[in-house]
């Protein structure tokens, strides 16, 4: 096996006697796209800066490219960083071009000033500002001065990238865009990229590896399809993709199947952390699995429902279902048009096992309650 | 109950609804005094009970907009109706319309009953009635047990819904939200979004709501009014400006579009369908989101969009263009989205992107994608401001 690029080992990091960050362990390998993703608070900033050495720790390493890096300053540590707050870090006398070029001429190798330049132009291009290269920073707006910053680091091409919520302030069209290119460059660069942002919709698209995070610890590594399809937790799996929850107890296990005595009645579920009888926990239920109408009858789990209201979104139809004991809409989520002519009356909805998930296990912190998972 | 679930679209979705309108905006027009004209000769109507949404790029007038039915500064031509009443010249505070800020703006030093309670003390109404309203907001946004807490006790969730309360226990005509989602966690704004949408499910309160956000405008919107640069792109329902957008703007600003561009050579015979020469090659498109078929645009250059959900990787629909696979996007729990090269001759290679909600596997370099002409619509411009250009300020070419 190869080194890993970026190696964290039981780190810990407490503010004020507060523990922010507790038994951090797992390893970014060379070239890989790793996105850290939390609530806000979660600590996943102060993650990046401790890879970075802008933090502390009170106890544990970080290893880059095999060599301990703990003790080292953030220049010795040879990263590229991309802050969230990004105001301070543009030289303000300065251009957008020369900004970008800043850091490739205060390298001791000759620079090839036409070579420059046209990188420069490429990479502006790319994050389509290349217009605003002779205009000062404080000209430009802050999405602008933010993709300034970016290309700022990417042109250094270090081996590995710390990214800290780059796209945030972006408004809707500009971020879709932001986030194919960065996925390009990535590719393009081949450099190791961690990145992290409350954003789990964004990291499912450019993650090769997801870090989930919650109250200072880690809840699940693993691919995006293994977050999303795998949880390990209840937490990960009510934060990572949209779910219908609901608490209840394991009534009576048949195998791979289990069911769970529920407000709605007993379901057919799938059980996650091999829970058994009587167990409590949260069932999780992604409305993108449950079907309308003919589609649902064949379904293991049916209910008769009244709708209340449906959106129609383009792509697909949110649809919210009056479902008898359970607390709140029960929304379904369909591809397409769904129309519907009239409301309130009866319409059968259905959903299979594997599209119900039954977590005996809510979090890998255990300050957290079946009612902090129906919440979030 | 009747479910009709397809990608086929029939006329009778293209009629307007003949409900009342609560609100007529006609022909307003807001210059600042430093000359700059944020809204131009704008008229849009919306009916009562919609959930409508104001949306456009920063700078497009939507705030300005809002401002005006607000009141907050004279306008500078136009007038607005409420509910058939002139408000243009009313005071702000006697005009029956409430107001939803970004940061809600409780009072810090005031429970949840009092903020709630804050307005109604200033109107004339008897003690039962104050305190019947009070009960009813604080059971339909779910604060019981909170009645006691002051704002900073509250978490977001609970602040959005006591900045409602307090707007909603005055029972206006009109509820105005002026980006109230602005800066939350992406988690926050999906739940708040299905609770602002259940909210106004239960009330009969009107909203009209600001944002940029192209999604949540789709998601929460009945009626969408599509801002540009101080006037109105398009103002219909979500499904007439998804599916039939009166321009390329709109069909690129709400939601994803693949924008081609080429000659109108011939309208079919019974108007449905039209052929359009491109430097790609030659398509069939579907004039459906047109009052009449252009046939006096015969012979120039004239846009289309194709959404990327339409187009299939493979299939067999009459629209066929060769492409180079560039990048293929697996999304778990949202499908695939597949981004492709067309090589058009002289020129760079377009751009476009596919995404089914299915998994796709793709394992050649080259695909054909296939569309239905009923899925590419066409456009008869770029924009309804006159001096723009559809590739440099659309397409950004």
């Amino acid at each position: 096996m190869s080194t890993p690029d970026v190696m964290v080992e039981s780190l810990g990091v407490s503010f004020r006697n507060e523990q922010v960050l507790q038994d951090i362990n797992f390893a970014v390998e060379d070239g890989e796209f790793c996105v850290i993703v939390g609530p806000s608070g979660c600590g996943k900033s102060t993650l990046l800066q401790s890879i970075a050495g802008l933090t502390t720790p009170d106890s544990g390493s970080v290893y880059i490219e095999g060599q301990n890096a703990t003790k080292m300053s953030t220049q010795e540590r040879n990263l590229g960083y991309v802050f969230q707050e990004f105001e301070d870090t543009l030289f303000p006398h300065m251009t957008v071009g020369e900004n970008v070029a800043f850091g490739v001429r205060q390298q001791p190798e000759e620079v090839d000033e036409e070579e420059l330049q046209k990188r420069i132009d490429e990479l502006l291009e790319m994050l389509a500002i290349k217009h605003t290269k002779s205009d000062s920073p404080s000209e430009l707006s802050g999405g602008q001065q933010q993709r300034v910053e970016l290309a700022r680091q990417l042109i250094r091409e270090a081996d590995t990238m710390l990214l800290d919520d780059p796209l945030a302030d972006l408004d809707y069209k500009l971020q879709k865009r932001m986030e194919l290119e960065i996925r390009s460059v990535q590719d393009d660069l081949g450099s190791t990229f961690i990145y992290i942002t409350h954003n789990q919709d964004q990291a499912l698209k450019l993650a090769d590896k997801v870090i989930v995070m919650n109250r200072g610890q880690i809840e699940q590594i693993g691919t995006p399809n293994e977050v999303y399809y795998e949880p390990a937790t209840a937490f990960v799996g009510r934060f990572v993709g949209d779910s219908n929850a609901l608490s209840g107890s394991l009534l009576d296990v048949d195998e791979d199947q289990v069911t769970i005595d529920t407000e709605m009645g007993p379901i057919v579920a799938t059980n996650m952390n091999d829970a058994t009888v009587d167990e409590s926990g949260v069932l999780l239920i992604r409305p993108g699995e449950v079907k309308v109408g003919q589609a649902a009858a064949d379904c293991e789990n049916t209910y008769d429902v009244s709708a209340l209201g449906s959106s129609y979104m383009g792509e697909q139809t949110e649809i919210a279902f009056d479902v008898e004991g359970y607390d709140g809409e029960f929304y379904t989520i369909r591809p397409g048009k769904v129309a519907f002519e009239e409301y309130d009356e009866s319409v059968r909805i259905g959903f299979d096992p594997d599209a119900a998930q039954f977590f005996s296990k809510l979090s890998t912190t255990n300050t957290v309650s079946n009612n902090d998972i129906l919440k979030l | 109950m009747t479910i009709s679930q397809d990608h086929e679209y029939t006329d009778d979705q293209n009629i307007t609804t003949n409900r009342d309108s609560i609100l007529e905006v006609n022909n307003l027009t807001k210059i600042y005094p430093d000359g700059t004209i944020a809204v131009e000769d704008i008229t849009f109507e919306i009916a009562a009970g919609d959930f409508c949404v104001l949306i456009g790029p920063s700078g497009c007038g939507k705030s300005t907009t809002l401002h005006s039915l607000v009141g907050r500064f004279p306008v500078t031509e136009g007038e607005i109706l409420l509910d058939g009443e002139d408000i243009t010249d009313v005071e702000t505070y006697k005009r029956d319309i409430g107001l939803v800020f970004q940061d809600f703006q409780l009072f810090p030093h005031l429970s949840v009953v009092e903020n709630i309670e804050y307005g109604l003390s200033q109107i004339n109404i008897k003690e039962e009635e104050r305190e019947s309203r009070i009960d009813e907001m604080i059971e339909v946004m779910g604060l019981e047990g909170m009645r006691g807490r002051l704002p900073e006790e509250l978490s977001a969730g609970q602040k959005q819904r006591v900045a409602l309360a307090r707007s909603l226990v005055l029972e206006p005509k009109l509820l105005l939200l002026d980006e109230p989602l602005g800066d939350m966690d992406y988690k926050l704004q999906k739940r708040m979004e299905r609770e602002l949408m259940r909210i106004h499910r239960n009330m009969d309160t009107t909203f009209v709501y600001v944002t940029h956000d192209q999604t949540q405008a789709m998601r929460l919107g009945d009626q969408l009014v599509v801002m540009n640069d101080g006037k109105i792109e398009h103002s219909g329902t979500t499904d007439e400006v998804y599916n039939y957008p009166a321009t390329a703007f709109v069909s690129t600003f709400v939601g994803d579009s693949n924008l081609f561009s080429g000659e109108l050579v011939s309208i079919s015979e019974d108007g449905t369908c039209a052929n359009v020469d491109t430097p790609l090659g030659s398509f069939t498109c579907g004039t459906k989101n047109l009052d009449s078929p252009p046939k006096n645009l015969i012979g120039e250059s004239i846009p289309f969009s194709v959404r990327p959900q339409y187009i299939e990787i493979g299939g067999h629909h009459e629209n066929v263009l060769s492409c180079r696979v560039k990048d293929v996007i697996h999304q778990a729990g949202s499908g695939t989205q597949v981004i492709v090269d067309a090589d058009r001759p002289g020129l760079p290679p377009m751009e476009l992107q596919a995404k089914s909600h299915k998994q796709l596997t793709i394992d050649t370099d080259t695909v054909n994608i296939t569309w239905k002409p009923e899925n590419a619509t066409l456009l008869e411009r770029a924009s309804v401001l006159p001096d723009i250009d559809l590739e440099k300020d659309i397409l950004g070419e």
